[in-house]
């Protein structure tokens, strides 16, 4: 073959090789950060001392892992529970200590790489639906006691069910670059300005609570926003309220209604826990009072900055009935449907109250979720009641999704708006209605 | 007092009656029909269960003023002693009933739930029939009732 | 159901129509009994006359009377059969007048698994009697030995073919003659309608809107009353303003006299709103008179307790080690499906009650005095309620009616139980403990026994008007008499409290707390539930200490061979002996076995179960259960299953979830959600119930027989499942979990 002079070499030679050299120093950067290695199964967990299990249990319902991971009463931590995500559907997994189907074979290396990395024990990538976010400023003494508790629960056989991801999302390398993003290892440091029960608050709040995952704004990517802390956010269609200056809640939180609703569920003649959060208080409600209390304490610390706005005077909103619609108001039509459905439905628990003993229901001027942004949690709420778990006594809001029609539904939202939290109107609320039918 | 026109198990009905009044009061008191029962009154027994536009609704919760124009349906609707309807007869042929109170309920909690999936699975009856309460511990034959409905053709059980 | 008022009195009906046989007519085993003192069977002892149980009209329409109600037990259908196989006429032409202080024999309650055989016997024999005295009659018209007639379809015929009917044998007349302690009732081989499973009269009705139960009674000119009720016994009324209650839309009167409040409207869901309104135009002050938050134990230890009674006392108690354990029960609700009705109008001096009272006879005496009128003015027909598994609010709701007839007389007011009131106010299932202690001898037999049991009264039911609630809240209101105990052998705290086990060396003793905190009554087995589960759960745990299986320690312990086939029937159709606990990766299980003789002396039921447990969430599901039952004589096979199964279910219910809750001044639970009872997702995989019956035997109560011994079959598995041995109940979420 004739050889060519040097000078006569394509020009475009330096620049491809620097094009490849470029992809292959990228790919291997990108292969580095989202592969993982396996770590090899363990055949027979270690002992553990009774206190460490104990306290791991108190951790777990800090964490509140049941609340995704036991879908099934009958079959705890077995997981089955279905989470809809802007990205597909993620299936909680089986964490008993089942050899084949759950994660038996853990070390506590493997364990604590979950936790802290969100990385699964053969190296996949785990979704962040999983808030490993926040399980990572775990101290490493309480991941070893969530070991110790994971390990000597029931191993049941539930294998894990496959997950329905939108394309591309179910390419799980890809969350790697999502823990580029919004994977902050650091250590969780206390605040030296606040006192020791606040700090336990925050830590228990970021660690294992994990509230700002509900709490907090999620950016296009789905991570935290953590421009916009505890300013509220959404979950599995629900509005969540904000926890700092923008609480909607008309009534000034006390650190003692905090701590009874954390508890219970019920702040009395304050809030009621529904939707999302009635499985976090199931939780909560197990683990140790000190640590609800410091809870409370934190959360006390963001709450009392919302400033005093204007509102309805307290006096008001104890008085219990609502006002009916002015003649004038543009909206009479709606609202007049509006008024009619509540009192012939809701008036009858949520103004004249039932016998004590059973629980009078809210007054709903004190009602959080009409003061929400977005009128998705009322319409929730009026649609699917509240009801206590399955074999647990509890308070009852019957669900009128069947009673009301889509109509009657929107007037009352609207006219509980205005009434009620005399506040500017929810745009699109028949849209909203409609949405919320959706499974 | 208002008057409000009722489609209940496909005849017309015109009443009078606060707007709040339950339709369980108007069905018994206005209508004279004994199939949907008082249990609670607060949404929690199902035993005043009956069929609107085709919802199993829980009658005692449901105002008056808010059925509209949708067909209200209730057992009386499904058939008679001597020409019971598909679930009645199962009911019957399984001896399903104690005392009987919740039974009217649970079969129009049941007709709503064949009458969109007709053929379910044992897991999805029971989990569909779980607002219901009985207190007799009757659940086994309502379920095989209920079943057995399922598996007859409509008009045979 | 009858809607007139007060008929004429039965005694008018009998002088008019009796039938006076002459001597020769009476059969042969009637001749020794005229005037004779020996007991005559069942209720026959208390209502001798034959035409207090059956009378046939000259069209032959045979009625057949009882004092017995139904409960949704299915009675009506049994004891129909029962007098049906004795007449031989099919089912269907034969009425049943169910309790009416008017029309039936005054049999006392409906309760205690009695009505079998009080009723049930009695109608036998009464039937039988009646039928050989129309053979008689036949036989003597036609001039035939009565043994050479046939009987079909209530028509004798001779061997010439000549044919006399009932109707036309008694012409109109009626058979007053005294019932003979003879009877010669057919025998159990040639049954042709007692003992199969005829299927219940009273369901076709009930599943297609037909008229049932006292609440869909519906009288012309009837109005609707709602009492509102203190929110505590304690509550002092302090202020009422009656005035905005009054001018409330239809509103025809306001009743106060003393606590006692009530509106009466003219529609029913008008009567809800006012009595809402007057609910909210009383103020209360509310004594702190409870231990809230405190638990079982502490409870029946608030009580005050009589003198003890050993009610059992056998043998000598060895020195030795003992083990010993304490079990203890809450108060429980009956918790109707649905609250109690009644309907009760006063014309011209004379009250007509419609009631699913248990005892009409006995109402009728408490509202006697509540009234201040005769008895004969009164008349209480039993109307259906729904289930009441015992002394119910059924009493107290026709008390409120009778008293707001009163008010409004002339015009019919049914007063309905809200949910509220029925959770708050029917008298509760007593709080119980009992302290066991036992010890093997070393041939693993149990050679020291001692068990002591406190409990609250376990009958409140009247017969006085202190035992209506209405009355406790009058201006002048009527004391509630002092509680006494059942005595044994039937008991009321201390029901089953002796072991039906061969035990050497046994003390038995009784505490009886003549007051409860609050009030307290009959509910479905009275003390066997608790002492059932108590003994069950010990005589497992015995026989653990000895590593023995606990239905071949059972066994050993039982000499009735009736007993030993129950127990033995329950464990093999449960596989017992083949079971091995299956794999764990798909839930823990466990097995667990109870055996009791309902009050030592009723039907026999063995129970074995699988149950299902998760620690971690405390939830407890029965997956399989298997019951073998001896009730004597079987008149309706599925009658008996659909009693069984529905016992299993409902003690389920009551052991796994159950528990009346209250602070230092009210009761809190009270509604299904405060109070929650099991739901389809709860329930059993499956139930089988193997009936072994005896024909010819007496028959025995078994509508109680379930109770206890599905409380001590779940103690048990559950212990199998996951070694969490519970004493106190209910065995709930929380107490499976060990925390809240």
């Amino acid at each position: 073959m004739e050889q060519h002079p040097r000078s006569k070499r394509p020009r475009r030679r330096p620049v491809f090789t620097f094009i490849l050299l470029l992809a292959f120093v990228l790919a291997a950067g990108a292969f580095a950060l989202m592969w993982r290695p396996a770590l090899a199964p363990q055949q027979r967990a270690p002992s553990f001392d009774a206190a460490t299990v104990q306290k791991g249990a108190r951790l777990a319902a800090l964490g509140t892992c049941a609340a995704c991971h036991t879908a099934d009463p009958a079959r705890p931590y077995a997981g089955g529970l279905a989470l809809a995500t802007p990205f597909g559907t993620v299936y909680s997994t089986n964490i008993t200590p089942d050899a084949q189907s759950g994660i038996g074979q853990w070390s506590e290396e493997a364990f604590t790489r979950a936790l802290r990395a969100g990385v699964s024990r053969d190296g996949h990538l785990l979704y962040p639906a999983f808030p490993y976010d926040h399980y990572t400023r775990l101290r490493h003494d309480d991941i070893h006691a969530l070991y110790a508790w994971f390990m000597t629960r029931t191993p049941l056989d539930a294998p894990a069910r496959p997950n329905d991801m939108r394309f591309p999302f179910g390419f799980r390398p890809l969350v790697a670059f999502w823990n580029l993003l919004y994977l902050d290892q650091a250590t969780w440091q206390p605040d030296p300005q606040q006192s020791p029960a606040w700090n336990r608050g925050a830590y228990i709040a970021d660690a294992l609570s994990h509230c700002g995952a509900c709490h907090t704004p999620r950016t296009r990517l789905g991570g935290t926003d953590q421009r916009r802390y505890l300013d509220g956010g959404e979950a599995e269609g629900w509005y969540v309220p904000a926890l700092n200056a923008h609480s909607p809640s008309p009534l000034p939180w006390t650190r003692e209604h905090l701590a009874s609703y954390l508890r219970t569920g019920i702040a009395p003649g304050h809030a009621v826990a529904g939707g999302p959060m009635q499985g976090v208080v199931e939780n909560l409600r197990l683990a140790d009072d000190q640590d609800i209390d410091a809870l409370a304490t934190w959360l006390h610390g963001y709450l009392q900055k919302a400033p005093a706005q204007a509102r309805p005077a307290p006096a008001a909103l104890r008085s219990g009935g609502l006002a009916s619609p002015d003649a004038g108001d543009p909206d009479a039509a709606r609202m007049r449907l509006g008024r009619e459905v509540y009192a012939t439905n809701c008036a009858r628990c949520h103004e004249a109250g039932r016998t004590p003993g059973s629980g009078g229901a809210l007054p709903l001027q004190q009602a959080i979720a009409l003061y929400d942004p977005d009128p998705r949690s009322l319409i929730h709420i009026v649609r699917g009641g509240i009801e206590p778990p399955d074999g647990e006594p509890g308070r009852w809001m019957p669900g009128f999704g069947a009673i009301l029609d889509d109509a009657q539904t929107a007037a009352l939202a609207a006219y509980l708006r205005r009434y009620g939290a005399q506040q500017a109107p929810w745009p699109e609320i028949e849209d909203s209605v409609r949405k919320a039918k959706q499974p | 007092m208002t008057t409000y026109q009722l489609s209940v198990n496909g005849r017309g009905h015109s009443v009078d009656a606060d707007p709040d009044t339950p339709l369980l009061y108007v069905l018994r008191n206005d209508l004279q029909l004994n199939g949907a029962k008082f249990g609670c009154g607060l949404g929690q027994c199902g035993a005043c269960t009956v069929l609107v536009g085709g919802e199993a609704v829980l009658s005692c919760l449901m105002p008056v003023a808010a059925v509209g124009a949708r067909k209200v349906r209730t057992v009386e609707g499904l058939g008679t002693a001597d020409a019971p309807g598909r679930l009645q007869q199962a009911f019957i042929a399984e001896q399903a009933a104690q005392c009987g109170y919740c039974i009217a309920g649970m079969i129009m909690r049941a007709e709503a739930l064949l009458a969109r999936k007709p053929s379910p699975t044992d897991a999805e009856i029971r989990r569909h029939m779980a607002p219901n309460l009985c207190r007799c511990g009757t659940h086994m034959r309502i379920l095989r009732a209920v079943k057995r409905a399922a598996g007859s053709p409509e008009g045979k059980a | 159901m009858s809607a007139a008022p007060s008929s004429p009195a039965r005694r008018r009906i009998l002088a008019a129509g009796s039938l006076t046989l002459a001597f020769s007519m009476v059969p042969a085993w009637g001749q020794g009994g005229k005037g004779g003192k020996a007991k005559l069977p069942g209720s026959l002892d208390k209502a001798p006359m034959l035409d207090a149980w059956i009378r046939i009209d000259a069209g032959g329409r045979v009625t057949v009377y009882t004092g017995k109600a139904e409960l949704g037990q299915g009675i009506k259908t049994a004891l129909l059969q029962v007098a049906a196989e004795e007449l031989q006429l099919a089912p269907a032409r034969l009425s049943l007048v169910t309790a009416d202080t008017a029309l039936t024999p005054d049999e006392g309650y409906t309760a205690g698994s009695h009505s079998m055989q009080d009723s049930g016997t009695a109608l036998r024999h009464a039937c039988a009697q009646a039928r050989d005295v129309l053979a008689e009659m036949t036989a003597q018209r036609f001039g035939v030995p009565a043994a050479s007639l046939a009987l079909r379809e209530g028509v004798f015929a001779a061997p010439d073919g000549r044919r006399a009917n009932y109707g036309e044998l008694l012409a109109g007349k009626q058979l007053h003659l005294r019932a003979s302690p003879a009877s010669a009732p057919r025998l159990p081989a040639a049954h042709t309608v007692a003992g199969k499973s005829l299927a219940r009269v009273d369901i076709p009705a009930k599943v297609t809107g037909g008229r049932a139960y006292v609440q869909d009674l519906r009288l012309p000119g009837m109005v609707h009353g709602r009492v509102v009720r203190p929110p505590s016994p304690g509550a002092r009324l302090l202020s009422l303003d009656v005035q905005a209650v009054a001018r409330l839309p239809g509103v025809l009167k306001v009743v106060r006299d003393g606590r006692f409040l009530a509106v009466i409207a003219d529609g029913e869901y008008r009567a809800v709103k006012a009595a809402a309104a007057l609910a909210q135009a009383a103020r209360w002050q509310m004594p702190a008179e409870f231990p809230g938050g405190a638990g079982n134990a502490a409870l029946v230890a608030a009580q005050p307790t009589a003198q003890p009674e050993t009610i059992l006392e056998r043998g000598a108690l060895p020195a030795g080690p003992m083990l010993r354990a304490s079990y203890t029960r809450p108060f429980q609700l009956h918790g109707s499906i649905g609250p109690s009705c009644a309907v009760a109008q006063l014309v011209q001096g004379r009250y007509t009650v419609w009631t699913h009272s248990q005892g009409v006879f006995p109402l009728r005496a408490a509202l006697a005095e509540l009234l201040g009128t005769d008895k004969e003015q009164i008349r209480c027909i039993h109307t259906e309620g729904s289930g009441c598994y015992g002394h119910n609010a059924a009493d107290d709701v026709a008390a409120d009616a009778a008293l707001l007839a009163r008010a409004l007389p002339g015009r019919p007011v049914r007063v309905q139980w809200m949910r509220e009131d029925e959770h708050g106010w029917e008298p509760f299932g007593p709080p119980m403990r009992a302290e066991v202690q036992g010890a093997l001898g070393p041939d693993g037999r149990i050679a020291a026994w001692q068990y002591a049991v406190w409990s609250a009264p376990h009958n409140a039911r009247p017969g006085k008007a202190g035992n209506l609630l209405a009355a406790t809240h009058l201006e002048k209101p009527f004391a509630p008499p002092p509680a006494k105990p059942i005595p044994q052998p039937e008991g009321g705290g201390d029901r089953n409290a002796i072991p039906y086990y061969v035990l050497p060396n046994a003390r038995v003793v009784h505490h009886f707390q003549p007051q409860a905190i609050l009030r307290t009554s009959a509910v479905r087995s009275l003390g066997a539930y608790c002492n059932v589960f108590a003994i069950e759960s010990f005589m497992d745990e015995l026989a653990a200490s000895g590593r023995i299986d606990p239905v071949a320690f059972r066994l050993r312990h039982l000499d009735d061979p009736r007993a030993i086939e129950v127990v033995r029937t329950a464990a093999a159709r449960f596989g017992w002996d083949a079971w091995r606990r299956p794999d764990p990766r798909h839930g823990r299980r466990g097995r667990g076995f109870a055996f009791a003789r309902y009050k030592n002396l009723a039907a026999y039921c063995a129970l074995a179960l699988e149950v299902e447990v998760a620690l971690d969430t405390g939830w407890v599901r029965i997956v399989r259960a298997v019951a073998a039952v001896d009730c004597g004589e079987v008149v309706n096979p599925d009658g008996v299953r659909n009693q069984i199964e529905g016992g299993i279910i409902q003690s389920a219910s009551w052991t796994l979830l159950e528990k009346v809750r209250f602070d230092d001044s009210q009761v809190l639970t009270r509604d299904w959600g405060a109070y929650p009872i099991l739901r389809f997702g709860q329930v059993p995989d499956r139930i089988e119930v193997h009936l072994l019956d005896r024909p010819g035997q007496p028959f025995l109560g078994t509508g109680e027989a379930a109770q206890g011994p599905a409380a001590g079959a779940i103690a048990n598995a559950v212990f199998d499942a996951c070694g969490l041995r519970l004493r106190d109940l209910p065995l709930d979420r929380a107490s499976v979990r060990g925390r809240a």
